[in-house]
C-alpha cells in the first residue's frame, strides 16, 4: 500500500498519543493485585465488549481470511456465522455468566486458575499454565510478524526496527497498566476497526453498483474458477463448494468448526468474563459484541469474495491472478486500487490496531499463566507474596521469546501457529471447561485425563496427520518415511475434530469411574449460580 | 435471493445479521437481570 508519508505519519503519530494516553488512564487505574490481573472485576460492558472483540480479531483475521474468501468464495460466511452465535453469543449467554460468578467464588483471576480450583488441583493450573507459556508465544509470533511487515511496508522502516518498536510500545502499556490498559487500548482500536470496516463494506457495494448488482455480477462470474480450486471442488465464489471435497473440508473442518469453536476455550478470552460486575454487564456486552464481530469477519468475506468483480473489471482478472497467487495480497492490493487515499490511511490504522489488541492481550494471558500460574501457583504452591510483580517478570520474559521465536523460527513452524493455538485449547481445554461449568459430576482424574490426552492427540494429530502442518514439520516423514500417516480426507480434518471428541470422552469415562469431588467444594464452586 | 442463487450462501448471509441482531435482542431483554446474589 503506498499513501503520502507525511498523512500516513501525522495519523500514525495522533494514533499513538491515543494509545499512550490510554495505556496511561489503565496505569492510573491499577492499584491492586486484582485491578492488574481482572480489571477489579467491575469493566464497563461496552469496553468489555469491544476489547473481546478486538483481541479475538488480529490482522490475519481481516487480510488472511479475507484473501481466503477472496480465493474460496462466500462458504467462509458460515464462519462469520459460527463467529456471531458459538463465539459471542454462546460464549456471552451461556459461558460467561457462570465463568464470572465461578471466577469471583473461587477467587481466581486466570483462566488455569479458575479450572484449577474448580477441580481442585494445582496440577491443572501448573499444566494449564504451562500450555498457553509454550504454545501461545508461537501464536504472538505469528501476529508479532505480521504487524511487523506491516509497519515495515506501510512506514518504509526496516523489519527488525519495526518488530522492535511494535513489541516495546505494546509492552510498555501491558507491563504497567495490566489489563486495565490492555482493555482501555484495545477498545479505542475496536471503535476505528469497527468503523474502517463498515466503510469498506459501504464503498465497495457503492462502487459495485448496489448489494444485488454486485452478488449477480459476482454469480455471474462462476465460469472464471482456476482450474486447480475448481479440480478441489470449488464451483463458483456464491457457492459452497461440493460436499465433501477437498476445499468442502477445509472450509467445514478448519475455518468453519476449528476457528469457529476454538474460540471458546481461549484463555484471553475466557479471561474478560471474569472483568466484569455482574451478568446484565455480560448481557449488555452482546449488544456491542454481536455486531462488532460481523462487522469484521462478516465483511471482511463479503468484501474479499466481492474484489473478484472489482478486479474483473478494471483488470480482466480474478482476485487471485491480480494478487499474484498470494492469497494474503488479494485485500491490500484490494484497498490499494479501489478505494481512495484518506480510506487507505484509516485502514492502515485498523490493520495496526487489530494487530496491536491481540498482541497486548496475548502478552497479558500468556505472561500471567507463566509467571502466576506456573510459577507462583504450581512451583512455589502459592506460598510467595501475591503481588503484581512476578506477573510483570513473566510478561516480559514471554514477549521476549515471542520476539526470538518471531525472528529465528522458519515460516514453515510459525504460519500454521494460529490453528495450532487453537486447536489445542479447543482439545486440551474445551471439555474440561464445559464440565467445570455445567457438570458436576465431572472429577479431577476425569478433568486431567480430559485435558493431557486431549492436548497429546491434538499435537500427535497435527504433527502427523493433518497435512497442513505435518508436511512442513516433516516429523512423519522422519518416523515413517511419507509426509502424512494417513492419507486421503483426513489430511484436511482439522484436529478439532479429532481431538476435542477424544478430550469429552476420557474426561466422561474417568469421571464416572471415579470419586466425585466432595460436595462442600462443589457447593463453593456453584455458590449464586442459576 | 439479492443475486446469490445458492441457498446455504444467502442463508449464511442472513444469519450474520440475524445473529447480530439476536444479539441486540437479548441483551435488551436481560437489560436489567438480576444477579442471584443481588436477590438474596
Amino acid at each position: 500500500m503506498a499513501v503520502s508519508t507525511p498523512l500516513l505519519g501525522i495519523a500514525v503519530l495522533v494514533y499513538l498519543m491515543i494509545i499512550f494516553y490510554l495505556g496511561w488512564l489503565g496505569y492510573k487505574n491499577t492499584k491492586a493485585v486484582d485491578d492488574f490481573m481482572v480489571a477489579g472485576r467491575k469493566a464497563n460492558p461496552y469496553i468489555l465488549a469491544l476489547s473481546y472483540g478486538a483481541t479475538f480479531i488480529s490482522t490475519s483475521a481481516i487480510v488472511g481470511f479475507g484473501g481466503a474468501a477472496g480465493a474460496m468464495g462466500m462458504g467462509l460466511l458460515w464462519l462469520a456465522v459460527m463467529n456471531v452465535v458459538v463465539g459471542i453469543f454462546i460464549a456471552f449467554a451461556l459461558f460467561g455468566p457462570r465463568t464470572r460468578q465461578m471466577g469471583k467464588n473461587l477467587r481466581a483471576v486466570t483462566f488455569p486458575e479458575l479450572l484449577g480450583r474448580r477441580f481442585d488441583s494445582r496440577f491443572i493450573q501448573g499444566y494449564a499454565g504451562l500450555i498457553i507459556g509454550i504454545f501461545m508465544p508461537l501464536y504472538t509470533g505469528i501476529v508479532l510478524i505480521g504487524g511487523a511487515r506491516f509497519v515495515e511496508t506501510t512506514l518504509g522502516i526496516n523489519y527488525n526496527s519495526a518488530l522492535l518498536i511494535l513489541t516495546v510500545i505494546t509492552a510498555a502499556y501491558v507491563i504497567t497498566g495490566g489489563i486495565i490498559a490492555v482493555m482501555y487500548t484495545d477498545a479505542f482500536q475496536g471503535i476505528l476497526m469497527f468503523v474502517g470496516m463498515a466503510i469498506l463494506l459501504i464503498l465497495t457495494y457503492t462502487k459495485l453498483g448496489g448489494i444485488t448488482e454486485a452478488h449477480q455480477a459476482l454469480t455471474n462470474m462462476a465460469y472464471l474458477v482456476p482450474e486447480a480450486l475448481a479440480k478441489g471442488g470449488q464451483v463458483g465464489w456464491t457457492a459452497m463448494p461440493s460436499s465433501g471435497s477437498p476445499i468442502w473440508w477445509t472450509v467445514v473442518s478448519t475455518l468453519v468448526l476449528g476457528v469457529g469453536i476454538g474460540v471458546l476455550a481461549q484463555p484471553q478470552l475466557v479471561v474478560r468474563f471474569m472483568t466484569v460486575k455482574n451478568d446484565r454487564s455480560l448481557y449488555r456486552a452482546l449488544l456491542v459484541g454481536g455486531p462488532f464481530i460481523v462487522m469484521m469477519t462478516g465483511v471482511a468475506f463479503v468484501v474479499g469474495a466481492l474484489s473478484n468483480v472489482y478486479f474483473f473489471r478494471e483488470k480482466g482478472v480474478i482476485a487471485l491472478t491480480a494478487a499474484g497467487g498470494n492469497v494474503d495480497l488479494i485485500i491490500p492490493e484490494y484497498i490499494n486500487m479501489a478505494m481512495p487515499e484518506i480510506f487507505v490511511v484509516l485502514f492502515m490504522l485498523v490493520l495496526l490496531a487489530a494487530a496491536m489488541s491481540t498482541l497486548s492481550s496475548q502478552y497479558h494471558t500468556m505472561g500471567t499463566a507463566i509467571g502466576h500460574d506456573l510459577y507462583r501457583q504450581f512451583l512455589k504452591k502459592g506460598e510467595i507474596s501475591h503481588t503484581t510483580n512476578v506477573t510483570k517478570i513473566g510478561i516480559a520474559f514471554t514477549i521476549l521469546v515471542s520476539v526470538i521465536l518471531a525472528y529465528t523460527l522458519p515460516p514453515s513452524i510459525i504460519a500454521p501457529a494460529t490453528s495450532i493455538f487453537f486447536g489445542l485449547c479447543a482439545a486440551a481445554f474445551l471439555p474440561m471447561y464445559i464440565g467445570a461449568l455445567f457438570w458436576k459430576r465431572m472429577t479431577k482424574e476425569g478433568a486431567i485425563a480430559s485435558m493431557v490426552i486431549g492436548s497429546i492427540s491434538s499435537l500427535a494429530w497435527l504433527a502427523l496427520v493433518h497435512a497442513k502442518e505435518a508436511a512442513p514439520l516433516g516429523i512423519s516423514q522422519a518416523l515413517f518415511g511419507k509426509a502424512t500417516l494417513l492419507t486421503g480426507t483426513w489430511t484436511v480434518v482439522d484436529p478439532i475434530l479429532i481431538a476435542t471428541p477424544i478430550a469429552m470422552l476420557i474426561g466422561i469415562v474417568v469421571s464416572l469411574f471415579t470419586q466425585p469431588i466432595a460436595s462442600e467444594h462443589l457447593e463453593k464452586c456453584f455458590e449464586n449460580i442459576k | 435471493m439479492f443475486g446469490i442463487d445458492d441457498p446455504q450462501i444467502w442463508m449464511a448471509y442472513l444469519l450474520c445479521i440475524g445473529g447480530a441482531l439476536g444479539c441486540i435482542i437479548y441483551g435488551l431483554i436481560h437489560w436489567n437481570e438480576k444477579d442471584p446474589e443481588e436477590e438474596n
